[in-house]
């Protein structure tokens, strides 16, 4: 049968059904629910099965063309745009920029996953079952019980297993884990649902939260370009003890004042019971780890103060890059 | 959370300025969100003597002649509790009502003339005017024991304060802190002093001799009629639990006191006498109480003082003290008096034993129940009061009793017996350490003297042996196991910020690949005249459909935002169709957006570590508002520029299999990318109907590749040739395709590059004539 007709046929179906609403009336109460539902599934259908028929009929108005070759018939050759209309998205730009600064001092890099499971998320980490904390993080879950990461610590244990080898050799393990997390929250101008993190972790036999500070100093002040005030607090993760949050003082060359501390991230001591989850004996070896947002450190780089433009798409915004 | 300096101050000494103590507590031990300097609240506030009280006829008024020590004024008070020989509070004029220093417009007190002819200056104060309460009833009347008129308010009662507002998440793992004791516990830590420890928590002293007996791990008074039941100890480890006679109201009750400004300091309101001394206890120290009606109790146990805690029914109903009713979940911890509710433990008593003015006898309650289900006792009934905060941080089964005795003591109230149900007893572990695994992990050199004053500052019981350190945590320490929790302590306490950073040496890193295949693919795409976009990796049901993908083969959220968020994408470039619009209507007039990014599908399954199968995926759109040719065309160069700069030769041939990333293209105007036959892609335009969705311009296409793919194909060496070129045209007549075409020539040049030309096809024409470039290296 041409599409045509059967197009008419299922209007022609469809008339009937909405002509059919009229009997509901002489229907008792009982009766009208039950036809009405039968009635309305019926519509459905002869709706989806006009439109896919329509959206047919549209997709076969194209005319082929010849997909090999590199032009169309009296069309110039098509050619790229100028490099002026090009743009790099800021936050991969720095984030090139962040590896590249951790290469320089030694560290590995691997990208976080963006679709995990529990035991990478909590389990792997030290979270007791059923901890408070496991809520403190406003995570997704999917029908599977999978989870968009929220923190690229979710990345820790398979860093350790894929790098103890190196401990053996005498070395440390030194990686950097960029990547995407997710978090359950409201978007603001400070808020994003998504967003980027960088993760650290370092193993070996001898290193110190000393050796922490020292590392995380000389990043922000490489990635600043300038000398840094920094500071920390005790904070509390389940996965590092000791565990702090470090801060630096907002360069005066960013529009900071003296005493404007900016919380940047989050880190400590490996627990024990992280590195012996990974096969690593926490007698012999220690380590420390951190994690920090990306899109903050690039908000306060380029001034900018609304987190949405990054995921936005927006051109006006992107080709200022 | 919000802690008083000044009461802080009265359980350590405090020789710092306070802006040095703010920072050290920071530093140390938590994050202070911020400081409500209330050092001028009560500026111009006084107490003062009523020396006449004469009511204004007709009216509800009385005309007052007040005593500032010495000088007298005038003040119109309508309060009704007014009377001759009181010691009021008085806002003198000029004075700003504490309880309006927060607001836009404080509320400065004049002068003014009353009904005429009264000159009323200032105000006498009601508890709510001095922001202490917030019931408007009376005036605040002072206990002439405590001052005299002409004194200041806040000398009277240590006004001149600071408010520290404390960021509670940085503390989930220390109750102990969640009281003004263990709060200033710390900070005598923090400054290297010995912390002094309250008699109570530390003694038993409250009752006389005898009146106690040993109850397991707990106690109990001889013969108690209270019989404690407790289902399962991980309920509930310990329930301590007093029956005491009240003592009725003495004269003092009517004055205004200073536990009363301690609790409304801490941002919690005077509810009753006895109320209010379980409320300031727990403040005191972290430790939540409750006061049942004793009468209505043993009432509803059938006569007997038998408390069984255990847990709920599913479905089991409770009216609360709030005056809601719950329907229990089975989590959820029952108070019951003989397994009849009474109190949903930890979060809210039960009306049905709710304390009022006729309660002559009161059962009072100090008990550490399982955080795990109090926490989901919090989710489930959206109960967030101040006693569930603290019992969800886990409150140490140590201390219910002693805090229970002090309770009593401040209630002033007849013990008649008490039981003490200690099921959950724990001895606190023993951690053996030696100093040079705390200085090795902290990078410090500190000797371990300092190291023992240190922990024995905080109360740790510390044994030497040696270099070797036995460190056991008090009671309230429940978060003290391993080495590395006493290494926090030390570190903590003596300040991370005198820890030297350095640097270690190790050794060099590798390169990621794929970071490195990114970062060129950016550079060449953005040298193209490319911008690089991210959109979230979610998407909608509908963003599926309009792209004609199949929303079962993506993972689903099943807590997502919106509806909007609610799949794990399976491709990138429908998520670029929807930023297409956008641009088009901005209007951009022309551009190529391209975006890398992770995609997942169901249909991969899972992978060697059982999560799903992760690919990389390179999208692209190529969009203009107004062009008449044919964009194929356009994202094909695209793709070809691209991967031949990356040295991956590759053809474009016919899709051997549907895959998802095609389903928005047009099968007609769509093309598949091999290399070595294996696939990388798909290059095309649009369905009509998928453009139709979309609402986009014509001139569009696009293409998507996988980056897994092509990084192992990759390669950035440069063929590098220095000798002539020899460059020709060379134009034939076919009406067969491009690629058949080019065959020919190739056949013909074997040697050569051959770049595809213009193609001319005149009207009416069947044939076509296909211009190539044709390049020799000689």
């Amino acid at each position: 049968m041409e599409s045509a007709e059967k197009l008419q046929e299922l209007k022609q179906k469809l008339k009937e059904i909405n002509a059919g609403y009229a009997k509901i009336s002489q229907l008792t109460t009982e009766e009208k629910a039950k036809f009405g539902q039968e009635q309305n599934r019926k519509k459905q259908e002869i709706l989806f099965q006009i439109e896919q028929l329509e959206k047919a009929e549209l997709d076969k108005e194209v005319e082929p063309i010849d997909v090999t070759a590199f032009s169309g018939v009296n069309e110039p050759l098509p050619e790229l745009y100028s490099a002026e209309m090009g743009s790099r998205h800021p936050l991969m730009t720095e984030l090139d920029r962040v590896i590249e600064i951790y290469q320089m001092m030694g560290f590995d890099a691997m990208e976080s996953r963006q679709l995990d499971d529990e035991f990478h998320m909590f389990d792997s980490l030290n979270f007791a079952k059923e901890h408070p904390a496991r809520d403190g993080y406003d995570t997704f879950r999917t029908e599977e019980g999978l989870i968009p990461p929220a923190h690229t610590s979710t990345m820790q244990h398979r860093v350790l297993k894929k790098y103890k080898s190196k401990l053996d050799e005498g070395k440390a393990i030194a990686v950097v884990v960029p990547g995407r997390v997710f978090r359950n929250e409201d978007v603001d101008a400070t808020h994003e649902h998504t967003f980027y993190q960088c993760e650290g972790v370092y193993v070996s036999e001898t290193c110190t939260m000393g050796d922490m500070l020292g590392i995380l100093r000389e990043f922000f002040e490489k990635y600043y370009e300038q000398k840094l005030n920094i500071r920390t607090q005790p904070g509390y993760f389940p996965f590092t003890e000791p565990s702090l949050e470090f801060m630096i003082e907002k360069p005066k060359s960013l529009g900071g004042k003296k005493g404007d501390f900016l919380e940047m991230l989050g880190c400590g001591m490996i627990h024990p019971n992280v590195l012996k989850m990974a096969g690593i004996d926490p007698t012999k070896y220690h380590g420390f780890a951190w994690g920090g947002g990306i899109d903050r450190l690039v908000m306060l780089r380029y001034g900018l103060n609304d987190v949405r433009n990054f995921e936005s798409g927006n051109l006006n915004f992107l080709r200022e890059f | 959370m919000k802690i008083s300096l000044n009461w802080l101050k009265q359980y350590v000494d405090i020789k710092i300025p306070d802006d040095e103590l703010v920072r050290l507590i920071g530093a140390r031990l938590v994050e202070v969100e911020g400081v409500i300097d209330e050092t001028h609240k009560y500026d111009n506030i006084f107490v003062v003597k009523v020396e006449r009280a004469e009511k204004i006829p007709e009216t509800h008024l009385t005309l007052c002649q007040i005593n500032n020590g010495g000088e007298m004024f005038e003040v119109v008070c309508g309060a009704p509790n007014v009377r001759e020989g009181m010691l009021a509070v008085w806002i003198a004029p000029g004075a700003i009502v504490p309880a309006s220093v927060h607001q836009d417009a404080p509320f400065v007190i004049g002068k003014r003339k009353m009904l005429g002819k009264y000159e009323s200056n200032g105000m006498l104060a009601g508890a709510d005017e001095l922001d202490f309460d917030d019931k408007h009833e009376k005036i605040a009347e002072i206990d002439p024991a405590m001052a005299k008129p002409g004194d200041l308010l806040a000398d009277v009662f240590d006004l001149n304060d600071l408010i520290l507002e404390i960021e509670n998440k940085s503390l989930t793992h220390r109750p102990d802190t969640f009281g003004i004791i263990g709060f200033a516990r710390e900070v005598a830590g923090i400054m290297g002093q010995k912390f002094e420890e309250p008699e109570f928590l530390t003694h038993e002293e409250v009752f006389p001799e005898g009146f106690l007996v040993k109850n397991g791990n707990g106690v109990q008074s001889k013969d108690s009629n209270l019989k404690i039941e407790i289902a399962d100890s991980n309920l509930c480890s310990r329930y301590t639990a007093a029956y005491l006679k009240v003592v009725d109201a003495d004269e003092k009750s009517k004055y205004l006191s200073k536990m009363q400004i301690l609790l409304a300091k801490s941002g919690m309101m005077t509810v009753s006498r006895i109320v209010d001394v379980t409320n300031y206890l727990m403040l005191l120290t972290g430790q939540p109480l409750h006061a049942f009606d004793y009468d209505k109790f043993v009432a509803l146990a059938g006569g007997e003082a038998k408390i069984i805690v255990r847990s709920a029914k599913q479905g089991e109903k409770l009216v609360l003290l709030d005056g809601k009713e719950i329907e229990c979940i089975d989590s959820d911890i029952l108070i019951t008096a003989n397994n009849v509710p009474v109190a949903l433990a930890g979060a809210m008593g039960g009306k049905n034993t709710e304390i009022d003015g006729n309660t002559k006898s009161i059962l009072l309650e100090s008990a550490s129940f399982s955080l795990y289900d109090l926490r989901k006792t919090q989710m489930a009934h959206g109960i967030f009061s101040e006693a569930i905060t603290r019992f969800t941080k886990g409150v140490p089964a140590g201390g219910t009793f002693n805090i229970l005795a002090e309770a009593v003591k401040e209630i002033s109230a007849k013990t008649v017996s008490l039981s003490d149900e200690f099921v959950g007893y724990r001895s606190a572990d023993c951690v053996k350490i030696t100093v040079d695994e705390i200085n090795g992990l902290l990078g410090t050199k500190y000797d371990k003297d300092l190291i023992v004053k240190t922990l024995e500052n905080v109360s740790f019981y510390v044994e030497q042996n040696g270099e070797m350190l036995k460190v056991v945590a008090p009671y309230w320490r429940t978060d003290i196991h391993i080495k590395e929790d006493v290494i926090e302590e030390v570190g903590r306490l003596l300040g991370y910020d005198n820890i030297v950073p350095t640097l270690p040496l190790h050794g060099t890193a590798e390169k990621n690949s794929m970071f490195e295949l990114k970062h060129t693919i950016r550079d060449l795409m953005a040298k193209y005249g490319a911008n690089e976009v991210l959109t979230y990796s979610f998407v909608s049901e509908k963003l599926l459909n309009k792209a004609q993908q199949n929303a079962k083969n993506s993972y689903r959220i099943v807590n997502s935002i919106s509806p909007e968020l609610q799949y794990v994408r399976q491709s990138i470039v429908p998520s670029l169709l929807e930023k297409t619009y956008l641009n088009e209507k901005l209007p951009v007039e022309r551009f190529a957006i391209f975006e890398m990014n992770k995609i997942y599908r169901k249909e991969w399954g899972l992978n060697s570590e059982n999560v799903p199968v992760e690919k990389n995926s390179v999208g692209f759109v190529v969009a203009e508002r107004k062009n008449n040719e044919t964009a194929f065309y356009k994202a094909k160069l695209y793709a070809a520029k691209l991967l031949d700069e990356l040295n991956i030769k590759a053809e474009f041939l016919p899709l051997k299999k549907n895959e998802a990333e095609a389903q928005p293209f047009e099968p007609k105007r769509m093309i598949g990318v091999y290399a070595n036959d294996i696939y990388l892609g798909v290059v095309g335009e649009f369905k009509n109907s998928v453009r139709n969705e979309f609402k986009l311009a014509p001139y569009l296409a696009g293409f998507e590749l996988d980056l897994d793919e092509v990084l192992q194909l990759v390669s950035y060496k440069k063929e590098i040739f220095f000798g002539k070129k020899h460059v020709e045209d060379l134009t034939i007549t076919s009406d067969k395709s491009y690629a058949e075409a080019l065959k020919e020539v190739q056949a013909k040049y074997p040697n050569a590059k051959i770049l595809p030309s213009v193609i001319y096809q005149a009207e009416g024409q069947k044939s076509k004539n296909i211009t190539f470039h044709i390049e020799h290296n000689q």
